[in-house]
């Protein structure tokens, strides 16, 4: 597990971040290309705090977002993504990648995964996918109280693995305003103590819960699939819309401010954000070095519901 | 309340019955941990949802009486002070898992004061998402027009002092019903009423549930099927109500295809239950184990051997009690 201090630190302490954007024109291109050679870059460049320099023999666990049925492929972390970043991960030399997800609304997570194609795209699920619902769980002590959580039960296998990537796809969210790599977390929590939905977290605020979830397990890298994302009434019940980019960094906060970014939305005003960069790392762009793609190449308004017309970049309300 | 009529299963065909014998049956004896309980997988951390399963499963079934006895004692053994019980060992707060255990330990005549302190705390664990101070704040809240549903209807939460969701009421309802009249609190059948009322108000609109968001922002959620598996259960003594038929004719439409083997256990048991036939078009349990093995699920096989037996006294532990108690 990672220390408090390499997680908490104000954003004057941290160093820059780096984030990657890749346009990628659909789910049918080399997607292992455009991952492998980004994370190289990552790998290559030991970026600041980055822990690629020791993933070699390390076991890597993804956390795609998968939430349930989704004919029309903007609500779950598109398998042919996950299973590239799986083998990226094991030619960069990780002796054992996982994938591992507890849906929030369906405990019916064997049909979910059947449902994404996971088996198609990665292989035989066993003892590479884990229903993190269900793991065997260990008290957390949190190391913040953004909420009044105190503590938390978390499945074994998170809080074993080395190196966690998160990869959630690019929504925005009827509660917290936009779901990406933070709170894509929430999906650590195990049903199976907290119940679907992990209610628990829900009267303990939305916002903090996912502030002190990922000062516990802070992600070391994020990948968003935001090549088809949903807008609107996400992060079931959206539009799908395509962006048409992967998003690579390696500090989740600032990875989930550049997609703001790209939906034209201020990452300022997503309030779990804005407490995120206070201690989780950068959301304000001049500590964001940006690689590949520029924002302003990738902009893709993404429409918010109303209660959320607030995070629109001054200018932008005709998309709405 | 008028005596349920339980369907029981059919006759099992001879490749059910292999399946449960040779497969199912043996892996579930072989999964019991040393302390007598079950993970969520072999060799997993026992826990007692996961336990409650496999005795509700292995229970009638003669040949495994000293499993059942040790999973008994499990049990017994992991109930708090105040008659909950918590999800995972460690924990020292109680949850819906409560009801699964008091449910699974009324087939042990050495349980019973252990159900009834798990029936007590049922009664008193209020959710605080329908109490008379969040129904205010919500009235004046923007969050008002997000939802609708009654809120002034309450059943049971996932965790104590949150909010109402459809299994863990179906769940509270099922133990409730299944009890002794004898082991009753007071309140049962006020709560009872209320939590019935709570699961017929959060029907999607066009029947089945799921797991308890029937409407947000004006769009109508997606039923699921284990949601409406449990709620149908614990509402089979209105089968003809119509909220009842529209959530069967669902989920007779959507249990052939895309499920999990555990859903479709479920599926399988519900519709049996309301004396509904199984869809011949439905997929076989058998074949998704040579897929998957149903990635190891202790529940999801306990579902599966339920589903592929004939269910005599499962959901019908407490009827003779309860008639019992009436003479």
């Amino acid at each position: 597990m990672q220390s408090a201090e390499t997680v908490l630190l104000p954003p004057f302490q941290r160093p820059p971040s780096q984030v990657a954007i890749r346009r990628v024109a659909s789910y049918e291109q080399d997607l292992f290309d455009v991952i492998y050679e980004t994370l190289c870059e990552f790998s290559s460049g030991n970026r600041n705090g980055s822990k690629f320099q020791s993933i070699n023999g390390k076991c890597v666990l993804l956390k795609p977002n998968f939430v349930g049925f989704d004919p029309l492929g903007a609500m779950n972390t598109h398998p042919a993504v996950v299973a590239a970043a799986r083998e990226s991960f094991l030619k960069l030399g990780a002796a054992q990648v996982l994938i591992g997800e507890g849906p929030a609304l369906d405990r019916d997570t064997e049909a979910i995964v059947e449902s994404v194609k996971l088996r198609e795209y990665a292989g035989p699920l066993q003892r590479m996918f884990v229903d993190l619902n269900v793991d065997d769980v260990e008290r957390v002590p949190l190391k913040t109280r953004a909420s009044r959580l105190k503590e938390l039960y978390l499945p074994k296998t998170v809080l074993g693995a080395d190196f966690i990537v998160s990869m959630p796809k690019l929504k925005t969210h009827h509660w917290a305003g936009v779901t990406l790599s933070l709170k894509n977390m929430f999906g650590i929590v195990p049903g199976g103590c907290y119940g679907w939905p992990k209610n628990v977290l829900h009267w303990a605020g939305i916002d903090n819960s996912i502030l002190d979830i990922n000062a516990a397990v802070r992600p070391d890298f994020a990948i968003v699939d935001g090549i088809n994302g949903m807008e609107g009434n996400g992060p079931i019940q959206g539009t799908p819309k395509r962006a048409n980019v992967l998003v690579f960094g390696n500090d989740p906060v600032a990875v989930d401010a550049t997609c703001c970014r790209i939906m034209g939305l201020l990452p300022e005003k997503v309030k779990y954000l804005a407490g995120a960069g206070t201690l989780l790392g950068h959301v304000n762009a001049e500590k964001i070095e940006q690689l590949g793609e520029s924002i302003a190449s990738v902009r893709t308004p993404f429409a918010v519901l109303k209660e959320f017309h607030k995070l629109r970049e001054p200018g932008r309300e005709k998309w709405n | 309340m008028a005596p349920v009529e339980v369907e029981f299963g059919p006759v099992q065909t001879p490749n059910e019955a292999k399946f449960v014998s040779s497969i199912g049956l043996p892996f579930l004896q072989a999964a019991q941990n040393e302390d007598g309980g079950w993970g969520f997988r072999a060799g997993s951390q026992s826990r007692i949802e996961a336990t409650s399963w496999a005795l509700l499963t292995l229970r009638g079934r003669d040949s495994t009486t000293e499993i059942q006895q040790l999973g008994f004692r499990f049990l017994r053994a992991m109930q708090l002070p105040d008659g909950s019980w918590p999800s995972a060992v460690a924990q020292n707060v109680g949850c819906w898992a409560t009801s699964l255990a008091a449910w699974a330990l009324l087939a042990d005549p050495e349980s019973r004061t252990a159900v009834a302190a798990a029936l007590r705390w049922i009664c008193v664990d209020w959710p605080r998402g329908s109490s008379f101070i969040t129904r205010m704040i919500r009235k004046i809240a923007a969050t008002s027009q997000v939802t609708s549903q009654n809120h002034s209807l309450r059943g049971w939460g996932w965790t104590p002092h949150t909010a109402s969701w459809v299994e863990p009421t179906a769940f509270a309802l099922i133990a409730l019903d299944q009890a002794p009249k004898d082991l009753l609190p007071s309140n049962a059948n006020s709560r009872g009423e209320l939590a019935r009322a709570l699961i017929f108000d959060r029907m999607c609109p066009g029947g089945g549930w799921n797991c308890g968001n029937p409407m947000v922002y004006g769009v109508p959620g997606d039923p699921l099927v284990e949601p409406t598996v449990w709620a149908l259960l614990a509402l089979r003594d209105e089968p003809n109500r119509r909220e009842s038929l529209m959530s069967l004719e669902w989920l007779e439409k959507n249990v052939t295809a895309g499920l999990g083997p555990g859903s479709l256990a479920l599926a399988r048991i519900c519709l049996e239950t309301y004396g509904r036939a199984w869809p011949e078009i439905a997929p076989q349990l058998g074949d998704q184990y040579e897929t998957s093995q149903f990635l190891e699920s202790v529940p999801v096989m306990a579902w599966t051997c339920l589903a592929l037996s004939p269910r005599e006294g499962w959901l019908d532990a407490g009827a003779e009690g309860r008639a019992d108690a009436v003479r």
